[in-house]
């Protein structure tokens, strides 16, 4: 490739990244100005900024617990999801039990069951038990949720780690539960990470089920987004995007750090090329 | 010591060879158990069968069970057995056919496009290596799946705004007319649609870089020497490695379209009429507004019933590819 | 601990908590002294900690405010009663308050003690027993709310079903659809020329020249005012598919021409929602759409206080409840809120718009303790110089005493137009039926759909929702009459 065709690729590449930005840039940039500089016609591209509207965000009632909601349920969800999951990926991929293809795919299908419907009979379950506004039994839900798209990554990359491995571990004497945690665990890494982040963003993100089976106590971001927006019977422009500029932060960051087992994660392990 | 000792004296003896005492002999069978290739299996299953059938095979029978009913919460009655009642009347319902193949007008184009868009972005950015600040350029690519769908749909509504929105201000700035994007039902749909491709080309795009990185670099470079035309390439190495991968993309992002809810919620809430009204958002409407308990439910199992004939579908096909990759 | 020991010393407390089982029964707290000098030693609470909680609508002024006067009342709660109380809040929008609360309320739960609700969620609170029966703790506690100013309030705010003696909520917020006109627009010298050049007309000036207007009036001033070239435009209302949106605004056009909704007695909708003169309100209401900005068919609350503080409507039909937001410092002095205009000719010619606001419901799950503190708390409520306070804060009080004031129509902007809008005649709501949320979300689509241009006949239109209706309030055994058949095949 020619320098020049090079340097004609690259910026088309920032293009599209750029473009793709550009709603998200125009969010955090709406953070901070006022009110009226929001609405302002025609746009403003150069103006005051004010850190005011972040203030007031942390000033406000019960946000830092929401946000602490949001990182507590949504972290705990995953890790115990994750490491569930990588035990069945473990049975799947070294035992085969009779039925191993019927059982993933039945966990699949968990994924596919739309949350609108699943929500009801959870919704009444919940109730039922006394579950309801409860940090744990909504952790629990999420952690169900993540579970089966974890199993799926964990298992291909469970089956890349070759079975002398489990092999040299047992004939040394060696517990199976020691091959497990100590031998293959540290292999599969990047299926962890990538199981964890994969998850974490739908977590992290999660509306339907803390509006509905959380509460007051338990109430997450998006919730306090979607019930906040309103103020004094305008919409809050300066909350809606300092919020969601907040919010998102978190998840960019771990894009960013973690983009290799991004990408490494969703080849279910079997990277034999460039990612 | 002794009296600590229990079980039948030949469990003792043998105990007793293996550990100096019963106590450890305990603990010892017990991790013995824990070890033992018969059960371990069960053991690692049972977490995850817990979690399923807690969370997963109670509330569906719930749901069958209702659907069954007759059930208002705002009632105040109790839940009547009625049949097949509800099905009968949701199959008769002309406005839950008009909201299902909306859905599947939704669930198609939104696949396809951000399929195409996806798989020719990943193509783009496959051979990015030497791209300065590539993993920054990616991480911005990747932001708009990452925005809460709550946050997207809140301040699309604004973006849109054909008086304060920045789209419109560019649109009548090249001198073109503004646009009531998400007012009129000419346009309700596709504004929405075209949100829900911005927010899960990035997705598509990942999953194509996944599939390319999982093709072998030798063969590449093999057939770069051969120079195999193109489309041989793509079909004898590139699809051959990655298809799996692409096409649980493709399957993916085909449910969670089917579930579409919260960004039309916050978008349009299905108007203006019922032109953005999904599936998902009706049933939602019908548990969480109207309380119509056994109704929805009813709605519900006749929508996971579609959703489980998609995955059939899908995982058949990936079946046979599959099989054709060990072949 | 210290309830017990309160409860082993105060032997009147310890009959009065007998006495107290359930939630009905919480009401019949006997003779509670609370305006006698005795009260403090009288109060069952006394010493006691308590917290409640409060679930109102997100963003709406009279609901926060609510919430921002708790603390006067802990304070109140303290010095009169002896008990600490405080108060936490939580929110949701419009559209969504209702399933806040019913899937709280559904668990038997005290998360909410008390719940601000929109007047037509009345009967879906009422009907599964979840609130506070209003007319038996008035047997109980009499004198715990004042005079109303007119009728119409207790009819609105308290009544389920339409038309019974049945209370089961307290008005919290009165509310009624006012015009906010840019007054320095009208007052300007060369805008009257102008006008006067054009239309051989002057400009409505005063409250008075409104409160005459007519439709057909107000139409030239919306035209004269629509200037799309300098981003301008006459007027705005709310066309939106949320929550009840459209439907508040379309009804005005309905009843003011003599349209009826259904019928209340027998619950028949099909013949009387689906009439000739309600097509045509439909259409008029589409006919407005072109005094208004491109946006207008998405138009909710929050957007017109958008077009309207940013200056891009001469006046806007908006709910008087968000006053304090249609006006903020940098518009004081330059809005002027009037009733809104008549629809008809002549001496014919007539208003009925729409009621809004909001009634305070009680959680009837609520404990003794709670229980009471709520009660103390809507006694204090509807003092008269808390109504006051509530008034000169920008709520719209509904008693008799603070309306009647000599001062009142000049405490805020709107007081005037939304005391007018009170009489008798002027204002009405609509079905406070535990079908509410159905019977909308059919109408919602429906209007929408015909303003939009997705469905074209306006007929159409109105008998698929009298279809629909009427099968909904068959099937919830309300009404006599089932839908005609003629509804087996119809759709949008």
């Amino acid at each position: 490739m020619s320098n020049l065709r090079q340097t004609l690729y690259h910026a088309l590449l920032w293009l599209i990244s750029l473009l793709f930005f550009s709603p998200v840039a125009w969010l955090m940039l709406s953070s901070f100005k006022g009110r009226n500089d929001i609405l302002a016609v025609p746009a403003k591209l150069v103006f005051t900024p004010t850190l005011d509207n972040y203030v007031q965000l942390f000033e406000r009632n019960g946000f830092l617990q929401q946000l602490l909601n949001s990182f507590i349920m949504s972290v705990a969800a995953v890790i115990v999801a994750v490491v569930v999951s990588f035990l069945a990926a473990f049975c799947f991929s070294r035992f085969k039990p009779k039925g191993t293809d019927f059982l993933m795919f039945l966990l699949l299908s968990v994924r596919m069951l739309p949350g609108t419907a699943v929500i009801l009979p959870v919704y009444l379950m919940y109730v039922a038990f006394g579950w309801k506004d409860s940090h744990a039994a909504l952790t629990l839900f999420y952690a169900m949720f993540s579970i089966p798209f974890s199993v799926w990554i964990l298992k291909g990359f469970i089956d890349g780690v070759s079975l002398r491995f489990d092999e040299t571990g047992l004939v040394n004497g060696a517990s199976w539960w020691h091959v497990i945690f100590r031998v293959v665990l540290p292999q599969v890494r990047p299926g962890l990470i990538a199981a964890f982040i994969f998850n974490m963003i739908f977590v992290w993100n999660e509306f339907l089920f803390d509006y509905i089976i959380g509460g007051r106590k338990t109430a997450n971001v998006p919730v306090a987004l979607a019930t906040g927006a309103y103020a004094d019977g305008g919409v809050d422009w300066a909350f809606v995007s300092t919020l969601s500029t907040v919010y998102l932060l978190p998840p960019i960051i771990a894009i960013y750090v973690f983009q290799r087992y991004l990408l490494v994660g969703m080849t279910f392990g079997t990277v034999r090329g460039e990612v | 010591m002794q009296s600590n000792r229990s079980g039948s004296p030949a469990s003792r003896g043998l105990l007793a060879a293996m550990h100096p005492t019963g106590q450890a002999g305990l603990t010892a069978r017990f991790f013995a158990l824990l070890n033992d290739r018969r059960f371990l299996p069960l053991m690692l299953l049972t977490p995850v069968l817990v979690f399923f059938i807690i969370w997963n095979t109670i509330p569906l029978l719930w749901l069958l069970g209702l659907s069954f009913q007759k059930y208002s919460l705002t009632s105040g009655d109790d839940p009547a057995f009625t049949g097949f009642a509800n099905y009968l009347e949701i199959l008769g319902n002309s406005s839950v056919w008009q909201d299902l193949s909306r859905t599947f007008v939704w669930v198609f184009l939104s696949v396809v496009l951000q399929t195409g868009l996806g798989v020719a972005l990943g193509f783009l950015f496959w051979g990015s290596h030497k791209l300065p600040g590539r993993r920054i350029a990616l991480t911005l690519l990747f932001a708009p799946m990452v925005l809460t769908p709550v946050a997207t749909g809140t301040f699309f509504r604004l973006i849109y705004d054909p008086t304060f929105g920045i789209l419109n201000q560019v649109i009548r700035a090249i001198g073109l007319p503004s646009v009531d994007f998400l007012g009129q039902s000419s346009t309700a749909f596709w504004a929405v649609l075209a949100v829900d491709t911005w927010m899960w080309t990035p997705f598509l795009m990942l999953m194509t870089l996944a599939a390319l990185g999982s093709v072998p670099k030798a063969e590449l470079e093999a057939a770069e020497v051969d120079q195999l035309p193109w489309h041989q390439r793509l079909r004898l190495i590139i699809l051959h490695h990655g298809k799996f991968i692409l096409m649980l993309g493709v399957l993916l992002r085909t449910i969670d379209s089917f579930k579409t809810m919260d960004l039309v919620l916050q978008m349009t809430k299905g108007g203006p009429g019922s032109t953005t009204n999904l599936v998902a958002l009706t049933l939602y409407r019908q548990s969480f507004e109207s309380f119509n308990l056994g109704w929805s439910s009813a709605l519900a199992v006749i929508l996971l019933l579609i959703s489980i004939a998609f995955t059939s579908i899908f995982i058949f096909v990936l079946n046979l590819k599959r099989r054709g990759d060990a072949a | 601990m210290t309830s017990k020991l309160d409860f082993m010393t105060s032997s009147s407390g310890l009959s009065r908590r007998h006495v107290l089982k359930g939630a009905a029964a919480a009401a019949s707290v006997a003779g509670f002294g609370g305006l006698s000098r005795l009260a403090l030693a009288d109060s069952p609470l006394k010493g006691e900690s308590l917290h409640l909680s409060i679930l109102g609508i997100a963003g709406w002024v009279p609901s926060s405010l609510g919430v921002k006067m708790s603390p006067i009342f802990a304070e109140y709660a303290k010095q009169k009663y002896g008990y600490d109380v405080d108060f936490s809040f939580a929110d949701a929008p419009f559209s969504a308050l209702f399933q806040k609360a019913a899937t709280s309320l559904a668990t038997r739960s005290q998360e909410y003690n008390i719940i601000i609700s929109d007047s037509q969620w009345l009967g879906a609170f009422a009907k599964p027993k979840w609130v506070v029966k209003i007319d038996d703790l008035l047997k109980e506690q009499p004198g715990l709310t004042p005079e109303w100013y007119s009728p119409v309030i207790s009819a609105t705010y308290q009544t389920y079903p339409d038309g019974s003696q049945q209370l089961w909520g307290l008005p919290q917020e009165g509310d009624v659809v006012a015009l906010y006109v840019r007054k320095d627009m009208l007052e300007d010298p060369a805008e009257k020329e102008a006008f006067k050049k054009k239309y051989n007309k002057d400009l409505p000036q005063t409250f008075d020249d409104f409160a005459e207007l007519t439709m057909a009036e107000f139409e030239k001033v919306a035209e004269f005012f629509t200037r799309p070239d300098k981003n301008l435009y006459g007027t705005a209302m709310q066309y939106s598919r949320e929550y009840d949106f459209i439907s508040c605004f379309l009804y005005p056009f309905m009843w003011s021409r003599g349209g009826e909704i259904w019928d209340p007695k027998t619950a028949q909708v099909h013949g009387i929602l689906n009439s000739k003169v309600n097509a045509e309100a439909l259409e008029q209401m589409k006919h407005w759409l072109k005094y208004m900005p491109d946006g207008a068919l998405n138009y909710g609350i929050a957007e017109e206080i958008d077009v309207f503080t940013q200056g891009k409507v001469f006046s806007c039909f908006q709910w008087a409840a968000v006053g304090p937001a249609m006006i903020p410092d940098a518009l004081k002095g330059k809005v002027m809120v009037v009733p809104p205009p008549k629809h008809g000719n002549g001496s014919d010619a007539k208003r009925v718009y729409t009621f809004g606001g909001q009634s305070w419901v009680i959680n009837a799950f609520n404990d003794e303790n709670n229980m009471q503190a709520t009660i103390d708390f809507m006694r204090w409520w509807y003092q008269p110089d808390v109504q006051l306070e509530y008034a000169k804060r920008g709520g719209n009080p509904c008693d008799k005493a603070t309306l009647s004031r000599s001062d009142f129509d000049d405490m805020q902007p709107w007081f005037r137009t939304y005391k007018y809008m009170l009489a008798e005649g002027r204002s009405r709501d609509f079905w406070h039926h535990p079908k509410y949320a159905e019977m909308l979300s059919v109408q919602q689509e429906a209007f929408t759909s015909f303003m939009t241009g997705q469905t074209s006949d306006p007929m159409k239109v109105l008998d698929y929702v009298a279809c629909k209706q009427q099968s909904i309030l068959f099937e919830a055994g309300t009404a006599k009459e089932k839908a005609p058949d003629t509804c087996a095949s119809i759709s949008l």
